[in-house]
C-alpha cells in the first residue's frame, strides 16, 4: 500500500469516526430529548386526568348533596323516619332522581344500610350496605373510589354520599359516576395520544377489565405485566409496548394507580402516546444523520484524496527522484517547494544527488584516466617487448653493414627473418586487440550446454595430464535432459575456454576442476558453474576481475574475462564470482533458454560484474593470457 | 224588586235542570261509545291462527264479546253481544252493539279497541280520560291508584313461576333446583316490584280458590340454600331466560339474580324475545288460570308444562275430573316437590276504568270482559 493510500484510509477513518460518532450522539441526545418530552407529555395528561378527576370529586358531592336537599328526599327521610313507613313504594326511585342529576349510581339508603332504591341495580333493593352505616363524616369527606356492584358486574365509580337526618334516623343518599368509557372519552386528548382504564375489579387480572374510551381495549393481554406490577406495588410506572416489528407502533404507557378508600388499588389509569411520531421523527433525524455522515463521507473522501495527493505529492517524486538515482540517474533533481520538512529533505536530496553526479564524474574521470593509463602500460609492454629484438636485429644489421663484414649476406637474411617475425608478432598483439573492439554478434541456434561443456573439457584434456606438469582432475557434473537453449556455440565454447584455461592458471599444483550444468525450473534458465581449487581471489580482485585491460599477471593483456563477460552477457545472462582465498574459486553463469534482449554492447570499463559475492580471503582470479592462449592453441594443434 | 225575583227565578229553574239531569244520567242508559286500549296486536280473529301468550288473550277478550259461547275445547259459536264493524288487524277493531243478542242488546252502542298500546300510554290515557278501559299491569297498579286512575282488581290468578325445562344439564341438577327455589325471596317480589300488587306463591293454585295453598312454604331459607348449593361439584352457572317484552319478568329475574348470589349461585340473566322464545336452564313463565275451579285450573297448568316438556308424574297423571281437593293437593305436592316448577307470585288482572264507566264487574277466571254490562255515565263523560 503506498503512502499516499495510508493517508487516504487514516484520513477517511478519521472523518468517518469523527461523523460517525457526531450523528450517534446527534442521534442520541434527540432520542433522549424525544423520550424526556414524551414523558413529560405523559405527565401532563396525567396531571390533565388529575384536574378532571378533581373536577368530578368536586362535581360528585355537590349533586350528591342535591339530591339529599330535595324536597323529595327530605319527605322520603321524613316518611322513613316513622314506625310503619313502607319503604317499597321508593324502590323505582333512584333511578329516576339519577337520571335527572346525570349520575350512574344512586342509592337510597335506609337507616340500618338496607337498599332502598338503587339505581345501578333495581333489585338489590332490601340488601345492607355495611360501609355506610359506619361512624364516618360522610359531610366532610368529598368524594371517593370505589368498586360498585351492578347488575351488569361490578363497576368503578367515583362516589360520595350525604345524610338526610331526620331525628335519630339517618337516610344515606350515595350517588356517583362511573369510571368508564364514558369517563375516558370526556378526556381531551391530543391526537396520537390515548387513554385506558384496568377496573381492577377481580382477584386476576381480566383482559375484560382493560377499557378504551369505545369499550374493551385491544390485545389486552398485553398490558398483563403493567397491570401485574402496579397490583404487586402500586404506584407510577412507564412501559412500552410494540404492537408490531415496527418500532413505529410502539406505545409508551404510563400509569397511574387509583386507589380507593382504604388506599386499595381499584384501578390504574393507563395514558398511552404513540411513538409513531417520536419514531417517524428519529427516523427522520437518523436519515438526516446519514445523509449528513454520506456527504461529510465523500466530502471526507476527495479532501482526504486531495489532502494525501497534496502531502505526498514531494514523498512521491522524492522516491521517484530516489528510484530514477538509484537506477542510475544521477543527476535526478526533486522539485518540491516549500519551507517544511519535506521541503529541506528534498533540497538535501538535490544535493545529495549533486554531490553523488559531482563524485561519479571525477570517479569516471579517474578510472578513465587509469584506464588508459593501463592501455598504455600494457600496449607499451606488450609492443616493447616485440620493438627491442627489432632494434637489436637493426642495429646488429647497421653494425654488420658497416663493419662490411663477410658475413653480411647470413646476419641480413637472418636479421630481415627476425624483423618479419617480430613484425608479425606485433602485427597479431595488434590484430588481438583489434579482435576485441570488434567482438562478434552471437549467431543464436540451438545449442546444448552439456555438448559444449564436454567438448571443451574434451579439448584440454591431453593438458590436464601433461607429462611435467601437476595433474588435474576434471570433474563433470552434467544434469541430464537439460534443455537446449538459443545460443551461439563458438563464443559459448570460446567463453568456456577462457574460464578453463584461469581455473587451469590458478591451480599450478593441479587440483580438481568441476564443472556442473543445472537447469532451474522456477526462471527457467541453465546454470554452469566452473570451480577450481586453486589459491582464490582476494574482494578486491573479484571487484575488478572483469574490468578491460585488467590483470595482475605479468603477460595478460586483462581481456579474457571481460571477453567471458561480454559473450554472457550478449546471451543475456549473467556471470558472477565466488572465491575464498586457499579454497578456490567459482564462476557461475545463468543463461536464458532464449535471450530476451539482443545483446548490445561491449560494457564500459566502469561497469560491475552483475553480482560479485566475495567472501574474505580473495583469490587471485586472472583472465587467461593470450601467450597462454597461444600456447594451448599450438598444443591444440599439435594434439 | 223584579229584577231580584226575575234572577231568583232563573236561579232556581236551572238549579232543577241540573238536578234532573244528574238524576237521569245514574240511571243506566243506552249509547256512547267504550274506549279501550290493549297492549297486544291481533292480527287475525281467527282462533285458528297461532298467537302469543299476550295476542292469544287479547284475542279471546274480543272473541267473547263477538261470540256468545266458548266450548271447552276453545272454539266459540254463536253471535255474541257485539259484532264487528271495523276490523284494522293489529291496529283497531271497532264492536258494534248486536241488538238481536239474546242476552239484550248492549248498553253502549259500540266497543272502540285500539291496539298496540303500551303500558303507559294506557295510563297516562286512563289518567288524561282518553280511554274507558285498559289493562294495567299488576306491578303499576298501586302507581295508578296514587296517580288517581279508578282500579279494579281481580282475584290473583295469574302465577309467575320459574320453570326447569327437562334436557339442560344444570335444569336436571335437583339440588340447583332446590336451592333456588329455597332462595327467592318471594315477599321482597310482591313487596317491591308488584308494589304490593299480588301475593307469594308456593303452589301452583291460589288460596281463594284452594284453600290449601298456605300449606306450600313460600319463604327463603337462604343458609339451607346455600348448604344444598355447596354439595354440587363441580358449581354450574344457571342461565335465566325471561320475555324481553315483559317489564315484570325482567324485574323478577333480576331479583331472582340477586337473591342466587346470596347463595353463591352464579346466574346469568338472558333475555328471550317472544317471537321465539328459546329454552334456557331455567325461565320464567307466566300462566293465567283458564278457570275458578281447582281441578281445572291445575289442568290447565299441567297441559301448559306438558307443553314445555315437563310431564306431571303419577299424581297428577291419574287426577280425574272430580278429583278431590286431597287428590288436587297431592297433585300440586308432588309438582312443587320435583322443583321444576317453582312457584313465585300470583299475580291479579287489574283494569283501569275511566270514570264513566259504570257497573263494571270483575270477570271471574277464565271468563271474558263483562263489557255488554256496562254503561257509560253522560256527565262523567
Amino acid at each position: 500500500m503506498t503512502f499516499r493510500a495510508k493517508l487516504f484510509w487514516a484520513f477517511t477513518l478519521a472523518m468517518t469516526l469523527s461523523v460517525g460518532l457526531i450523528a450517534t450522539g446527534v442521534t442520541v441526545v434527540a432520542r433522549r430529548n424525544f423520550e424526556e418530552l414524551n414523558r413529560q407529555h405523559s405527565k401532563a395528561l396525567v396531571a390533565q386526568f388529575q384536574q378532571e378527576f378533581k373536577r368530578r370529586s368536586q362535581d360528585v358531592p355537590h349533586h350528591v348533596q342535591g339530591i339529599a336537599d330535595a324536597e323529595a328526599t327530605v319527605r322520603m327521610a321524613i316518611d322513613l323516619s316513622r314506625t310503619a313507613s313502607d319503604v317499597s313504594v321508593y324502590v323505582n326511585d333512584a333511578r329516576g332522581v339519577a337520571q335527572a342529576h346525570q349520575l350512574d349510581f344512586l342509592d337510597f339508603i335506609g337507616n340500618d344500610g338496607s337498599i332502598i332504591s338503587s339505581a345501578e341495580w333495581p333489585a338489590r333493593f332490601g340488601y345492607k350496605i355495611d360501609w355506610i352505616t359506619k361512624p364516618e363524616d360522610w359531610t366532610a369527606r368529598s368524594s371517593f373510589l370505589m368498586k360498585v356492584e351492578t347488575d351488569r358486574g361490578p363497576a368503578l365509580a367515583l362516589m360520595a354520599v350525604s345524610v338526610v337526618r331526620v331525628g335519630d334516623r339517618n337516610l344515606y343518599v350515595a350517588g356517583g359516576e362511573q369510571l368508564g368509557k364514558e369517563f375516558l372519552a370526556s378526556l381531551v386528548l391530543p391526537a396520537g395520544t390515548r387513554a385506558l382504564l384496568y377496573l381492577n375489579l377481580d382477584p386476576e387480572f381480566q383482559p375484560a377489565n382493560l377499557i378504551d374510551a369505545s369499550g374493551p381495549a385491544e390485545q389486552a393481554e398485553r398490558f398483563r405485566p403493567l397491570v401485574e406490577r402496579e397490583r404487586q406495588q402500586p404506584g407510577e410506572q412507564e412501559t412500552k409496548i410494540y404492537w408490531t416489528a415496527d418500532a413505529a407502533s410502539a406505545e409508551s404507557f404510563y400509569a397511574m394507580p387509583l386507589l380507593g378508600r382504604q388506599n386499595e388499588l381499584l384501578g390504574d389509569l393507563l395514558v398511552g402516546t404513540s411513538q409513531r411520531n417520536v419514531v417517524t421523527l428519529e427516523r427522520r433525524i437518523l436519515w438526516l444523520a446519514l445523509g449528513v455522515v454520506a456527504i461529510g463521507l465523500v466530502i471526507g473522501l476527495l479532501w482526504s484524496w486531495w489532502a494525501a495527493a497534496r502531502v505526498t505529492r514531494p514523498v512521491r517524486k522524492l522516491a521517484e527522484g530516489a528510484r530514477e538515482v538509484a537506477a542510475g540517474a544521477w543527476g535526478t533533481r526533486v522539485n518540491v517547494g516549500g519551507s517544511d520538512e519535506i521541503g529541506q529533505l528534498a533540497r538535501a536530496f538535490n544535493q545529495m544527488t549533486q554531490q553523488l553526479t559531482e563524485q561519479r564524474e571525477r570517479l569516471i574521470q579517474t578510472e578513465r584516466v587509469a584506464a588508459w593509463r593501463e592501455v598504455a602500460r600494457r600496449l607499451a609492454h606488450e609492443l616493447k617487448n616485440p620493438l627491442f629484438p627489432l632494434q637489436t636485429t637493426v642495429e646488429n644489421l647497421q653494425r654488420a653493414r658497416a663493419q662490411n663484414s663477410d658475413q653480411f649476406e647470413e646476419v641480413f637474411r637472418e636479421s630481415t627473418g627476425i624483423l618479419i617475425s617480430e613484425i608479425e608478432n606485433l602485427k597479431k598483439i595488434v590484430g588481438r586487440f583489434s579482435d576485441f573492439a570488434r567482438m562478434p554478434q552471437p549467431e543464436l541456434g540451438s545449442v546444448n550446454l552439456n555438448d559444449v561443456v564436454r567438448s571443451v573439457v574434451k579439448l584440454f584434456e591431453a593438458q590436464f595430464g601433461a607429462v611435467g606438469r601437476p595433474p588435474i582432475t576434471p570433474e563433470l557434473h552434467l544434469e541430464d535432459g537439460l534443455p537446449a537453449i538459443q545460443a551461439d556455440a563458438t563464443l559459448l565454447h570460446r567463453a568456456f575456454e577462457n574460464l578453463v584455461l584461469n581455473a587451469m592458471d590458478a591451480m599450478p599444483a593441479g587440483g580438481v576442476l568441476m564443472l556442473r550444468t543445472t537447469h532451474r525450473h522456477e526462471d527457467g534458465e541453465v546454470h554452469l558453474e566452473i570451480s577450481d581449487t586453486g589459491m582464490g581471489l582476494t574482494p578486491e580482485e573479484c571487484a575488478r576481475l572483469f574490468t578491460p585491460y585488467y590483470t595482475t599477471k605479468v603477460h595478460g593483456t586483462g581481456l579474457g574475462l571481460a571477453i567471458v563477460q561480454s559473450v554472457v552477457s550478449d546471451h543475456g545472462g549473467r556471470i558472477s564470482v565466488e572465491s575464498e582465498t586457499g579454497i578456490g574459486t567459482s564462476f557461475h553463469i545463468d543463461l536464458p533458454l532464449k535471450p530476451a534482449v539482443r545483446p548490445v554492447s561491449f560494457p564500459s570499463s566502469a561497469d560491475e560484474p552483475e553480482e560479485i559475492k566475495a567472501p574474505p580471503p580473495a583469490k587471485t582470479f586472472e583472465a587467461p593470457s593470450e601467450e597462454r592462449q597461444e600456447e594451448h592453441n599450438e598444443a591444440q594443434k599439435e594434439a | 224588586m223584579l229584577r231580584q225575583l226575575a234572577a231568583t227565578s232563573l236561579a232556581f229553574g236551572l238549579l232543577l235542570t241540573v238536578v234532573a239531569r244528574s238524576e237521569t244520567s245514574r240511571r243506566p242508559h243506552f249509547g256512547g261509545t267504550l274506549r279501550v286500549e290493549i297492549g297486544a296486536r291481533v292480527g287475525s280473529l281467527d282462533p285458528g291462527v297461532p298467537a302469543n301468550f299476550e295476542e292469544a288473550a287479547a284475542k279471546e277478550q274480543v272473541l267473547a264479546l263477538i261470540h256468545n259461547h266458548r266450548n271447552r275445547d276453545k272454539t266459540y259459536e254463536g253471535a255474541g253481544p257485539f259484532r264487528v264493524s271495523v276490523w284494522e288487524p293489529g291496529k283497531s277493531v271497532t264492536l258494534a252493539a248486536n241488538g238481536d243478542y239474546r242476552g239484550g242488546r248492549p248498553f253502549v252502542d259500540s266497543i272502540e279497541i285500539r291496539m298496540g298500546r303500551s303500558a303507559r300510554d294506557r295510563l297516562l290515557d286512563l289518567e288524561l280520560n282518553n280511554t274507558d278501559f285498559a289493562e294495567i299491569p299488576a306491578e303499576q297498579a298501586r302507581h295508578a291508584s296514587e296517580r288517581g286512575v279508578r282500579v279494579s282488581l281481580s282475584q290473583p290468578d295469574g302465577l309467575l313461576a320459574l320453570v326447569f325445562p327437562t334436557g339442560h344439564p344444570a335444569a336436571e341438577n335437583a339440588r340447583l333446583r332446590e336451592s333456588m327455589a329455597l332462595v327467592i325471596d318471594r315477599v321482597a317480589l310482591v313487596n317491591f316490584i308488584l308494589q304490593k300488587t299480588g301475593e307469594p306463591a308456593g303452589g301452583l293454585l291460589p288460596q281463594w280458590t284452594s284453600g290449601t295453598a298456605f300449606l306450600f312454604s313460600t319463604s327463603a331459607d337462604v343458609s339451607r340454600a346455600k348448604e344444598l348449593f355447596a354439595q354440587i361439584a363441580p358449581s354450574p352457572r344457571l342461565a335465566l331466560g325471561y320475555d324481553s317484552d315483559d317489564p315484570l319478568e325482567h324485574s323478577v329475574a333480576e331479583r331472582i339474580i340477586v337473591n342466587a348470589r346470596e347463595a353463591g349461585i352464579t346466574a346469568t340473566l338472558d333475555a328471550i324475545p317472544r317471537s321465539g322464545r328459546a329454552v334456557r336452564d331455567a325461565i320464567l313463565v307466566r300462566w293465567h288460570m283458564e278457570s275458578a275451579h281447582p281441578r281445572d285450573a291445575l289442568a290447565g297448568f299441567l297441559d301448559a308444562l306438558h307443553a314445555i316438556g315437563i310431564d306431571a308424574g303419577e299424581p297428577c297423571g291419574a287426577l280425574p275430573d272430580a278429583a278431590s281437593p286431597e287428590q288436587i293437593y297431592d297433585c300440586e305436592r308432588s309438582m312443587v316437590g320435583t322443583y321444576r316448577v317453582v312457584p313465585l307470585v300470583w299475580l291479579p288482572d287489574v283494569y283501569g276504568l275511566s270514570a264513566r264507566v259504570r257497573d263494571w264487574k270483575v270477570p271471574a277466571s277464565g271468563e271474558g270482559w263483562p263489557l255488554a254490562d256496562v254503561w257509560l255515565d253522560g256527565e262523567a263523560e
